[in-house]
């Protein structure tokens, strides 16, 4: 039997049609009509002991509130959820025996209190004996340098130490299911690199089976093997991330600042494009911030430097930046049929 | 599962903690504390005031009022103490911080309140013993070991009261977008309660016993002390009260907990 069993869940939030403007507010209290919104609709998949699971998607798309019913904060409107065998919402305490949760940057740490006083008190709301604690603690030393970081307050802490910090927490007991919501966002290039290893070596280990929502498909990209792709409340993808990693891996966005920027320059753009590559090459184009033009193409059919030159000897430009495929972008090309 | 000892213990564990922490900002705390302690002695300033010119009030002598304050500031103390974070529940509901308390294998009200200890309330009760034991001084009130049992069931039952009116208008955060003048008038309305509900016309000394008991914060169980000769049986079951009103309170928090759905992230 899987840890997790999803089997056609829903959620459903009923939201009030706001009226326009003073009067309308003022009749929506006495007579308010509502709407239903499928937040999860009719979802299903299981997840196995000692997977790590990347479940992503844009924001707004229910991976929040299907976390939450996971985690027994919210209720399921229908359908089937077993977390351990347990329905999570009716058995709270008992799951957050074996889970662990680390949600967006809140941290869950005590505020005033040093970091290691934390770890003390978490050690007994979840009795673990002071063996394994020493242990983990030894562990949680070796990947992160945690001693460094006992004696300080947890308020004086950097984001990407507390990010450490409550991520090591939320393995301290021990739990079979840790959920991670995106656990790396805004943090720098190095700190993202211990995050990732921490995360990977603590799976490895312990066999924890890890759920991490993230905005950053890097994350995905560096601990998954099977990706969850949501959006609209439902399932788009579940499978193997390496036709995930083929599709967003080699796209590339290239965003340049053109001089003289004009409504004809996307479509002049776009024709220096097909004359050199072809009908099919697999770039779009588009304006997506003031002066910015961001051309979005497939490494494999069209290299970086190829591109790069098509658009310099044919334009002006004054500034390039080359960035990785958006999560907007990738659930985008899903719905184009791309993994079809 | 947690059994009452371990929260116990797991209560002492985190205040420990706390109130070291809380211990490094020394001025803060001895200026709050001195405060809290000036704050206390200004209404016993308006009693005195009050009788300054009039012998009596419904029947009352000032050292009975006296008395009545020192009950009052004793059973107001443990919401102060305990109860604290309440205060902070509209901020963690509508930044979705409170989601947080779900996630420990743990009862939700304790992990919530055990979060904050006011220590500088602390004073207010040093203040209120002394008080009550001057005034029961004052006016030769015999105490048995029955009746300080009583005087402590009373106590106990009357912070309860003062616990759940507060607590409850802190939970209207979970359904109104701005709980604070919920919160604040029950807050206000504390104030009523060391003076006799007989001053009170009818209306007030209705809904003050029956709708938001305030009276039996300080008043009601205060005259099985003070004429115990006069008073109705039935006050005797006034501890009840206390229980009944916070099993109400535990009620409603945890409809609240169990509707409430946090903000995105």
């Amino acid at each position: 039997m899987s840890l997790i069993h999803i089997q056609n869940l829903n959620k459903h939030f009923k939201v009030l049609n706001r009226r326009e403007g003073i009067g309308g507010a003022f009749r929506d209290l006495f007579s308010g009509s509502y709407r239903t919104v499928k937040a999860v609709d009719d979802i299903s998949f299981d997840i196995e002991a000692g997977e790590i699971v990347g479940y992503i998607g844009p924001n707004g798309a229910g991976k929040s509130t299907t976390i939450k019913m996971m985690t027994g904060i919210l209720k399921p409107s229908g359908g089937v959820l077993q977390v351990n065998g347990l329905m999570p919402y009716n058995n709270r305490i008992k799951q957050a025996q074996i889970m662990g949760v680390v949600f967006g940057q809140r941290t869950q740490l005590w505020w005033d209190l040093p970091v290691i006083e934390s770890f003390k008190i978490l050690r007994e709301i979840y009795k673990v004996d002071q063996k394994t604690f020493d242990e983990h603690m030894g562990m949680f030393n070796e990947l992160v340098g945690l001693k460094a970081l006992y004696s300080q307050q947890v308020r004086t802490l950097s984001l990407g130490q507390r990010m450490l910090c409550d991520i090591a927490a939320s393995f301290l007991h021990n739990p079979q299911v840790v959920f991670l919501d995106e656990p790396t966002i805004g943090l720098d290039i190095s700190v993202k690199a211990k995050i990732r290893s921490l995360i990977k070596t603590l799976n490895a280990q312990r066999n924890t089976t890890i759920i991490l929502t993230t905005h950053d498909l890097g994350d995905v990209e560096a601990l998954c093997h099977r990706i969850i792709i949501i959006d609209k409340g439902k399932i788009l993808y579940d499978g193997d991330i390496k036709r995930v990693t083929a599709l967003f891996g080699a796209y590339r966005t290239l965003k340049l600042q053109i001089d003289d920027y004009n409504d004809a320059t996307i479509i002049a753009l776009q024709d220096k494009l097909t004359d050199r590559f072809g009908t099919d090459n697999g770039s779009t184009i588009a304006q997506t911030e003031e002066f910015w033009t961001d051309v979005t193409f497939d490494q494999a059919r069209t290299p970086l430097s190829d591109v790069l030159a098509v658009v310099m000897s044919n334009f002006k430009v004054s500034d390039v930046r080359v960035v990785e495929i958006s999560m907007e972008n990738v659930v985008q090309q899903v719905y184009d049929g791309a993994l079809r | 599962m947690h059994s009452l000892l371990d929260y116990l213990r797991l209560y002492f564990i985190i205040e420990a903690q706390y109130i070291k922490a809380r211990m490094q900002y020394r001025a803060d705390f001895i200026i709050s504390s001195i405060g809290m302690f000036f704050s206390s002695l200004a209404t016993l300033g308006v009693f005195w005031i009050i009788f300054d010119s009039i012998p009596d009030l419904a029947g009352w002598t000032f050292m009975q009022l006296v008395f009545i304050y020192g009950f009052y500031m004793i059973a107001i103390s443990p919401m102060q103490i305990l109860f604290d974070h309440i205060w902070q529940i509209r901020f963690h509901v509508q930044q979705g911080t409170f989601l947080k308390y779900y996630f420990r294998p743990l009862n939700m009200m304790f992990y919530y309140m055990s979060e904050m200890f006011d220590i500088k309330g602390l004073t207010q009760l040093a203040a209120g013993v002394v008080i009550l034991i001057y005034a029961s001084l004052q006016l030769g009130l015999e105490w048995t070991l029955a009746r300080i049992a009583l005087l402590l069931l009373t106590l106990f039952s009357a912070s309860l009261v003062q616990i759940s009116i507060t607590v409850m208008a802190g939970c209207a955060a979970f359904w109104v977008l701005d709980a604070y003048p919920v919160l604040g008038l029950a807050w206000k309305l504390r104030e009523f309660a060391p003076y006799p509900m007989n001053i009170f016309d009818g209306a007030f000394r209705f809904a003050f016993t029956y709708i938001i008991p305030l009276g039996f914060v300080a008043f009601y169980p205060s005259q099985l002390f003070l004429q115990p000769q006069d008073v109705s049986p039935l006050m005797y079951f006034s501890p009840l009260v206390g229980i009944g009103l916070f099993a109400l309170t535990y009620w409603v928090w945890t409809l609240g907990v169990n509707s409430y759905t946090g903000t995105g992230s």
